[in-house]
């Protein structure tokens, strides 16, 4: 159980053992005020637009580098900027209908969203604590703790704010100051309590219509978007009747399947404070889209059944229902610090000013624009419902194993584990050019071990017998200290060897038999691989193999190559190789798990041989 | 004069009486450890014509590394081509030491066929190993070692240095001298300490190779100067003899 989930049940229980007859939860977990709520808001089925009033899809930077700290406005659909203002930012812009909000410390300032001239500034106390706000077309909502520590004590409440203006519309008083940032759309406001609760009120007036009781997962979070109202942390739970008790089990509770480098952030940590502003879980984390729904069942189902994963310079589009990769985007050079699931696009921006655009069914860059010489630090999308063409600017996009094969030769050290996932995928694609791609990794060298690991696991398993003389061209590679040259990574390769039959690296598997610097491992695997493949012609350079370390003491301890020699000499020769292994098996200088092995079977082939001999007699 | 054919030239070795050879081959092949070092020493040194045979069966069949390397060692006494084949197996042996003497006793056989093992383990890994194939390169003078010669200086290795300066081309001299300040001082003085004490060099070059080393760093280079004094008969006057002495007395005399 997570941390977090140490805490639910921790809270659960006090909750519990305090008895619900006078708690402010009382109605938690019920699915006719959770229905209820649904019913007189409408919160499903809004408009699939950005949510400024002009509707056009915008993107808000924020700014940094010498220019010092700004905010600007860019138009994605005409790429250019629409304003630039001074703004030291301490959390998300927030995008309403003509103004955006966001945190500047001791208070909430608003902006035109046409022209970025500061419209009203909401100060927080100095008893106060802002831990969040969300904007739904001309209503600001802020969470505001007052007294007690952060999560622990005070009071907390909800206050709505008139967007245009910043005069108070209401005040609700929440029953905890354990709260977080809130969400909004459609007439409901939805705020986390307690990591347990989301208490959901009426946007006219805040009056409490349900509560939530996420009792299977912490409600770390609460999203609103166009489909619907959203709430989990490792998982995703749809709003409606059938989650109202936060039940995994109901249809309304999703979790994409992914692989294991991906960081399973579904959303912001709502009581985190950090969380509130941008950070590098802007650029490490899921981006998710449900399908709207139209049954009372209240189903979560990805998006097309897409789930995304943005990880710094990378982009991943998989199937949620088994984590096949569909697509893979590698952004050159720099990170994207921010990123959107606008619908049908991923949009993104990256530090250097370098705005994109994904189609979210193909990885294909559909976008691309610039803020030269700027610094990004973050960006707040609002461009619900954009889709940009590709068009010549974008560049044509990359095939899969293309991609993979870039990220994997990425020079960005960092992301070892993207880059270990990207050779697992990569060894799925069929062609020969795949296996002269995972070649190559073995070649590599300063790899960590797991890749190198991975790339051959991954040329074990595929057995591309067309490849097989690119297999031989690699193994042909050798030591050589005047040449600075280090051997090839001969264990996995003669793995590969045998596994592919690759009768045409039989040469170079004894050239490294033969070689003083191939450890016993390597040795070993080269030794089954001559067997698998067949190669009776290596059967002379097993016989000096055999017979050269046969006495030596440092196979006392453990013979396992001398043994996997022998086993293919049983296997490819003939009555010279049996004769020669009996005289080793007796001879008294051979080290005594050799001799031990060979008495074993040689009488083990011996009978074999003897059977076989009998059936043919009969 | 006539030449005299290779017969008349070599003396012919001589043949160890069968009832010996058995006797030795018992020993050799037997279960006393000391007694078969012992007898592949006798065969080596016997430098009998029939002394190949027992030694390339012990190490056909196997022996430990004891045995093995008094083996190879004896079969580099005997110098027998004949023993190529084995002993280029055993440069290939995964002891160090036993690729050692391997390569020392292919040195030792003055066959062309030698030549290519001789220049593959200048890549081993055992400096040892390295350092016995580069004297054994520079004593038959063979040039085509330069290159990976000077690729081992290059790396800092000081068991190739001399043996380059043995076999450098006078092309070869610049990229050596250009080497001060990438590689240690001493390695180089060494290769070119001996570079300078070669007869088939001009004076010219070489009073400019001993400048060279005067602007080394270190003991090797004070040394080199030294030998190469000492290596000048006292009677020639050359001029790179004067600069090396005037340098030597700049320096002052190593302690």
């Amino acid at each position: 159980m997570t941390t977090r989930g140490s805490k639910l049940a921790a809270v659960l229980v006090v909750t519990l053992s305090a008895g619900c007859a006078t708690s402010s939860y009382q109605r938690a977990g019920s699915s006719e005020d959770v229905a209820a709520a649904l019913a007189r808001t409408g919160a499903v089925g809004v408009a699939d637009r950005p949510a400024n009033a002009a509707g056009r899809p915008l993107a808000f930077l924020v700014l940094g580098g010498a220019r010092g700290p700004r905010l600007a406005a860019y138009d994605l659909a005409e790429s250019r900027v629409l304003w630039i203002q001074p703004a030291e930012l301490k959390a998300r812009v927030e995008v309403g209908a003509d103004v955006v909000v966001y945190g500047v410390g001791d208070a909430v300032v608003a902006r035109d969203i046409a022209s970025g001239a500061e419209r009203w500034r909401h100060a927080i106390a100095k008893d106060e604590r802002l831990l969040g706000y969300t904007i739904d077309g001309k209503t600001a909502y802020l969470v505001v703790q007052t007294g007690g520590a952060h999560l622990h004590g005070g009071k907390a409440s909800v206050r709505a704010l008139d967007a245009s203006t910043g005069g108070a519309r209401w005040r609700h008083e929440l029953p905890s100051g354990n709260a977080g940032a809130p969400a909004a759309r459609g007439g409901l406001v939805a705020v986390p309590l307690q990591s347990q609760y989301v208490t959901l009120l009426d946007a006219q007036n805040g009056d409490q219509l349900a509560q939530v009781l996420s009792s299977e997962e912490a409600a770390t979070f609460v999203r609103a978007l166009p489909e619907g109202l959203f709430f989990g942390s490792s998982g995703v739970f749809r709003l409606s009747p059938a989650t109202a008790a936060g039940s995994r089990r109901s249809a309304g509770y999703a979790r994409a399947t992914l692989p294991e480098f991906v960081r399973p952030v579904y959303w912001f940590d709502l009581y985190r404070p950090e969380q509130g502003d941008y950070s590098a879980l802007d650029r490490n984390r899921i981006l998710w889209r449900m399908m709207a729904s139209g049954t009372s069942a209240g189903e979560a189902r990805f998006r097309d059944d897409l789930a995304f994963v943005h990880n710094y310079r990378f982009f991943f589009g998989f199937d949620a229902r088994n984590g096949t990769l569909k697509w893979a985007y590698n952004h050159p050079g720099t990170e994207a610090v921010a990123s959107a699931d606008v619908g049908d696009a991923l949009a993104f921006v990256t530090a250097d000013g370098e705005l994109g655009a994904l189609d979210a069914r193909t990885g294909a860059r559909t976008f691309k624009a610039k803020l030269p010489g700027e610094v990004v630090r973050g960006a707040t999308f609002d461009a619900e419902g954009w889709a940009p063409r590709a068009g010549g600017a974008a560049g044509a996009s990359a095939g899969l194993s293309e991609t993979l094969s870039s990220i994997v030769w990425d020079p960005d050290r960092r992301f070892w584990d993207v880059k270990i996932f990207a050779i697992e995928e990569l060894a799925r694609q069929p062609g020969r050019e795949v296996t002269g791609q995972l070649l190559k990794i073995t070649e590599q060298e300063g790899l960590p071990p797991a890749v190198y690991q991975k790339a051959g696991e991954a040329l074990v398993a595929r057995k591309d017998a067309s490849a097989a003389d690119l297999l031989a061209g690699v193994l042909r590679a050798h030591a050589d200290y005047a040449d600075g040259k280090a051997a090839p990574a001969v264990e996995i390769l003669a793995r590969a060897a045998g596994a592919m039959k690759a009768t045409t690296a039989a040469p170079a598997l004894v050239a490294h038999l033969r070689r003083p610097e191939t450890p016993p491992a390597a040795l070993t695997q080269i030794a089954r691989a001559l067997a698998a493949i067949g190669a009776t012609d290596a059967l002379p350079a097993l016989r000096d193999f055999i017979t050269m370390y046969r006495a030596d003491p440092i196979y006392d301890g453990d013979p396992t190559p001398l043994v996997a020699a022998s086993e293919a000499m049983l296997a490819l020769g003939g009555p010279a190789e049996r004769q020669l292994l009996l005289y080793l098996a007796e001879e008294p200088h051979t080290v005594e798990p050799l001799r031990v092995h060979l008495r074993h079977a040689l009488a083990q082939t011996a009978s074999a041989e003897a059977r076989a001999a009998a059936a043919a007699g009969e | 004069m006539k030449k005299a054919a290779p017969a008349e030239a070599k003396k012919a070795a001589p043949v160890l009486p069968a009832e010996k050879l058995a006797k030795v081959r018992e020993l050799l092949l037997g279960d006393d450890d000391t007694a078969s070092v012992e007898a592949a020493k006798a065969l080596g040194q016997s430098g009998a014509s029939n002394a190949l045979e027992p030694l390339v069966d012990l190490l056909s069949v196997g022996a430990a590394p004891a045995r093995a390397e008094a083996a190879v060692e004896a079969l580099g006494a005997l110098g027998d081509p004949r023993a190529i084949d084995v002993l280029e197996l055993y440069a290939g042996h995964q002891m160090p030491e036993v690729r050692r003497r391997a390569v020392r006793a292919l040195a030792s056989i003055k066959d062309e066929r030698v030549v290519p093992a001789l220049l593959g383990a200048l890549g081993d890994a055992a400096p040892d190993v390295r350092a016995t194939a580069a004297d054994a390169l520079a004593a038959r003078k063979e040039t085509k070692a330069g290159p990976r010669l000077l690729a081992l200086v290059k790396r800092n290795d000081a068991g190739a240095a001399p043996a380059l300066g043995l076999l450098a081309s006078p092309e070869l001299v610049p990229q050596l001298a250009e080497l001060q300040g990438t590689v240690d001082d001493n390695v180089v003085a060494s290769a070119l300490g001996e570079y300078i004490k070669r007869d088939d060099v001009s004076d010219s070059l070489r009073v400019d190779v001993v400048r060279t080393i005067g602007r080394l760093s270190g003991a090797a280079a004070t040394t080199a100067l030294v030998e190469y004094l000492g290596s000048v008969p006292a009677k020639d006057d050359r001029p790179s003899k004067k600069e090396a002495q005037k340098l030597v007395d700049d320096k002052g005399t190593p302690k």
